[in-house]
């Protein structure tokens, strides 16, 4: 049987494009990408607006953009980068450390849950980008971005874990009184492992809306460089090039870490064999 | 010993309230095999989660060896119709579960673990998950970690009711030799007259509900027990009668 977990698993990519429905998918993602550029190069075209430069433009300010520092910004797009990243996983990083611990005492205590949800309720629909300012002001230019990122990740990891700790089966906590576990014992020993494909699905979730507050966090300065910060300038300003190069790079963080997280759920789901 | 006195159970509804078990009283000798077996709906499974302690009582007492049952502890293994293992631990990571919370040292718990997943005939699966078992040996599992607390006593709550008919009566055999070699006793529900008969020294027949004890049938039959043996088709038709008659009583609800 171990073995047909292998075969299953141990697929190279190469080996999983044999498939007829994979390899219709890759067509049809190609396919879009192309028609997308396609339609973007003829609108362009055809518009012809400052706002609105074509693909091959962008594409030129993007590779010039991680060659060379940026004449207004001083940075590279790659200092750029490194910079917003280090903002995000701290940001990030701190999220878990306070989102976690109140998601499992939420869904685990009746009296904390009623004691922290109408906190939690309250500050829920309040968008991460108007504490920007107040955190600026708080928290200096260092801080401020980060916790930015950090308000913007803490809901929905809180949403997913206490959903988690609600949705252990009661057969569990069945089963496990019955081998002599206490109320600490279940909690260490069935809430937190049944929980923990919830908390990967509430940090993939976090992992969008995080990079959604980059550009709060990095709207009002980014020191050392960041790209929430270049694409803010650059939409302001122009040249138009630059903000969507911003843009493009963004996408691509967003979907690699966003990714990353998809992969490791899965495989956190299959080997802990709650899928 | 097992001795249950006058228990009775209440749960409250929206309009009044629902006598689930009444005047319910049982005495169950060491080593014994009882089958507590009723018309579908009725309270004997609720019996049995009070006596693992997951269900209080209203009124009436339960002893254990003398000691009033109060709480759930790793003195009443249970064995669940779902099997309820824990989806993340491997087959020895479940059987050991009960070690682990008493704190058990590593070393030990897994010369204890091995001895039970031997015992239930799961040698060579230990470090298998339970998603990869089939269900006969998912409750080869749960048998071996009620057992591994080396309970006072097993309480089975329709352990083989998820299973099909064959797997059930292999499961009704590995039970009866487990349960020789262990000298537990058991506390076995079913709603399967032929599984009573088949397996227990007394089959308690409980009326619809309010669960009272209807009649109990001591079985004297030596083990193992052939099913197409005149005497024990003759003992099945009558407890048969005798669930009939309940189930004619119980609510129409099926």
């Amino acid at each position: 049987m171990s073995d047909g977990k292998k075969q299953e698993n141990g697929k190279s990519f190469f080996e999983r494009l044999q498939d007829p429905s994979m390899l219709r998918t890759l067509f049809l993602t190609i396919i879009s990408l192309v028609a997308f550029l396609i339609i973007w190069q003829l609108a362009s075209d055809w518009l012809n607006l400052a706002y609105l430069p074509p693909p091959g433009r962008v594409w030129d300010a993007l590779v010039l953009s991680f060659q060379v520092p940026d004449p207004t910004l001083g940075t590279t797009m790659g200092q750029n980068i490194v910079a917003s990243l280090r903002r995000f996983l701290v940001g990030f990083a701190l999220a878990l450390i306070v989102a976690i611990p109140v998601g499992l005492v939420m869904g685990f205590s009746r009296t904390l849950n009623d004691l922290l949800r109408p906190i939690v309720e309250i500050f829920r629909p309040i968008p991460p980008i108007a504490w920007v300012p107040i955190l600026f002001v708080a928290f200096s230019y260092i801080w401020g971005p980060v916790l930015a990122i950090t308000i913007g990740a803490f809901f929905p990891i809180v949403t997913s874990v206490s959903f988690g700790v609600r949705s252990v089966e009661p057969i569990y906590y069945d089963a496990a009184r019955t081998q002599g576990a206490g109320r600490m014992a279940i909690f260490e020993k069935v809430v937190i492992p049944f929980t923990l494909p919830y908390m990967m699905t509430g940090i993939r979730i976090a992992l969008g809306v995080a990079w959604m507050c980059i550009i709060a966090a990095e709207m009002i300065m980014a020191v050392g460089g960041g790209i929430g910060y270049y694409i803010w300038y650059y939409g302001f300003n122009g040249p138009y090039d630059n903000f969507f190069a911003g843009v493009i790079v963004l996408a691509v963080l967003g979907i690699i870490t966003v990714g990353l997280a998809e992969y490791a759920e899965n495989y956190i789901l299959k080997s802990r064999g709650m899928k | 010993m097992l001795d249950i006195t006058n228990l009775r159970k209440v749960f409250p509804k929206e309009a009044g309230e629902m006598v689930a078990i009444d005047d319910f009283s049982l005495a169950v000798q060491n080593g014994e095999f009882v089958c507590l077996l009723g018309p579908s709906g009725c309270g004997k499974t609720t019996v049995l989660r009070i006596i693992a302690g997951l269900e209080t009582l209203t009124s009436g007492t339960i002893q254990l060896d003398g000691r009033d049952v109060v709480n759930s502890g790793p003195d009443r293994g249970m064995v669940f119709q779902e099997f309820a293992l824990f989806p993340w631990r491997t087959v020895r990571k479940n059987v050991e579960f009960g070690l682990e919370i008493k704190g058990v040292s590593a070393a030990e718990r897994k010369t204890i673990g091995q001895k039970y997943i031997d015992l239930v005939g799961l040698n060579g699966f230990e470090e298998y998950l339970p998603k990869k078992l089939s269900g006969g040996m998912k409750q080869r599992v749960g048998i071996a970690r009620a057992l591994a607390n080396n309970p006072e006593i097993l309480l089975m709550d329709e352990p083989f009711g998820a299973l099909d008919a064959q797997t059930r009566n292999q499961m009704q055999k590995e039970l009866l030799r487990i349960w020789s070699e262990t000298k537990k006793t058991v506390v076995f529900v079913t709603h399967s007259v032929d599984e009573a008969v088949y397996l227990a020294d007394r089959v308690v027949v409980l009326t619809a509900r309010p669960s009272r004890i209807k009649e109990i049938f001591k079985i004297e039959q030596p083990r193992p027990r052939d099913r197409a043996n005149p005497e024990f088709i003759a003992l099945r038709k009558q407890i048969l009668a005798e669930l009939e008659e309940e189930s004619a009583q119980a609510p129409k609800l099926v």
